[in-house]
């Protein structure tokens, strides 16, 4: 990789790291474990760029390769000492300094109940919250777009019956 | 709670998120450096490995055959099928090889996870292939003087430890499949713990996949 593409790479990765955040968050639970998932997807994507054509959008190929590491990483049953050992965390989270308990409370809990979703369920949510089109959650998962209707709004109703659980 | 609502909320954290990546070129550099031998070239490395020995131990086979020149039927026929099962092995090793090269990330979630799983579980059935190659190890010794000569040891021994080992063989061919991860049995004579659970998972998630591409 050239220093052009190097510096293109990490510009675009600066860009979109809420991404990889959010993905680490709703596909492990505990932080050295989303520690070393944003690892593996930084270094996945810095192995596929040279590749990414344009032919579909940035964050586009970003969440394909995000989400399919995420899955496989979530598959394993047991690690195989594939980590690096970095001298300093790889990803340092915000300290909860909000003000709002309730909020606060609240994002834990969709983030919760996201968690405890099925692999596949959890990757469509995701994409769905970021607000992505039908057409592009399609175009990511590799459903029809019928399909996503059909599960977002099965995947909303579950989700919401939750929330009315946890206020009840 | 409305959609706006689990929108906003999941918007929320970004602020929480948006401390610091700690992203930087000299992190990027050690991870390549570090992690340049990914799991999957280590696994397509141990699979061309085992193609080469494959292949040689084809080639060796065939040569045996060619060197006994089919004086004795018995013996070039069992070698003969002993070097196809090889063959088949070694050509299923080619096409994963093949298949971890194009690999891609980038395509669809449910295409590159399905590729990932019959990678996981085609390692499986190899083994199948491979078991149908037992019985021609008791046959390849046999010749047409014995069966002549009629001896007793011959029919009584040698025949039955053959019968036995194909009914072995197709027992194993026809039962040691991913499907069958779950059988005591199965799980007792091929598979570790580590790999039966991930071959199970694998199948669960395979039916997961199916199931989420349909619309029911």
């Amino acid at each position: 990789m050239t220093q052009n593409n190097r510096e293109e790479f990490l510009r675009r990765i600066e860009e979109h790291k809420l991404i990889i955040y959010k993905i680490c968050n709703s596909y492990c639970k505990n932080v050295s474990d989303r520690d070393d998932l944003a690892q593996e997807i930084t270094y996945q994507l810095w192995r596929s760029f040279n590749h990414f054509n344009g032919t579909v959008k940035f964050s586009t190929w970003m969440y394909r390769v995000a989400l399919n590491v995420a899955i496989s990483f979530y598959r394993k049953s047991k690690k195989e000492g594939q980590i690096i050992e970095l001298t300093a965390p790889y990803t340092e989270l915000a300290d909860k300094t909000g003000n709002n308990i309730e909020l606060e409370r609240n994002i834990d809990k969709l983030q919760q109940f996201i968690n405890e979703l099925k692999e596949l369920d959890k990757a469509l949510m995701i994409l769905y919250l970021e607000e992505k089109t039908y057409n592009e959650i399609a175009e990511i998962l590799g459903i029809t777009e019928t399909n996503v209707a059909t599960r977002i709004s099965r995947t909303k109703e579950k989700l919401k019956q939750q929330f009315q659980t946890l206020n009840n | 709670m409305e959609d706006i609502e689990l929108k906003s909320l999941w918007k929320a954290q970004d602020e929480k998120l948006n401390k610091t990546l700690k992203l930087n070129q000299f992190l990027l550099e050690s991870l390549q450096k570090q992690k340049a031998e990914s799991k999957l070239n280590r696994l397509a490395r141990y699979k061309t490995g085992v193609t080469v020995l494959g292949i040689a131990w084809t080639l060796f086979l065939g040569l045996l055959v060619y060197g006994n020149g089919f004086k004795n039927p018995f013996f070039s026929i069992s070698v003969l099928m002993i070097a196809l099962c090889n063959l088949v092995a070694v050509v299923i090793y080619i096409t994963h090889i093949v298949l971890i090269k194009k690999l891609d990330y980038s395509n669809s979630i449910t295409d590159t996870q399905k590729k990932l799983i019959q990678l996981q579980t085609s390692t499986f059935s190899i083994g199948r292939i491979l078991w149908l190659q037992l019985p021609f190890y008791t046959t390849f010794f046999w010749s047409s003087e014995m069966i002549a000569a009629n001896d007793i040891r011959f029919w009584l021994i040698a025949v039955p430890v053959t019968l036995a080992f194909t009914l072995i063989a197709v027992w194993l061919y026809r039962n040691l499949t991913p499907q069958n991860a779950h059988k005591k049995l199965v799980k007792a004579m091929v598979l570790s713990s580590t790999e039966y659970t991930s071959v199970i998972k694998a199948r669960e998630f395979l039916a997961d996949i199916e199931n989420f591409k349909t619309t029911d």
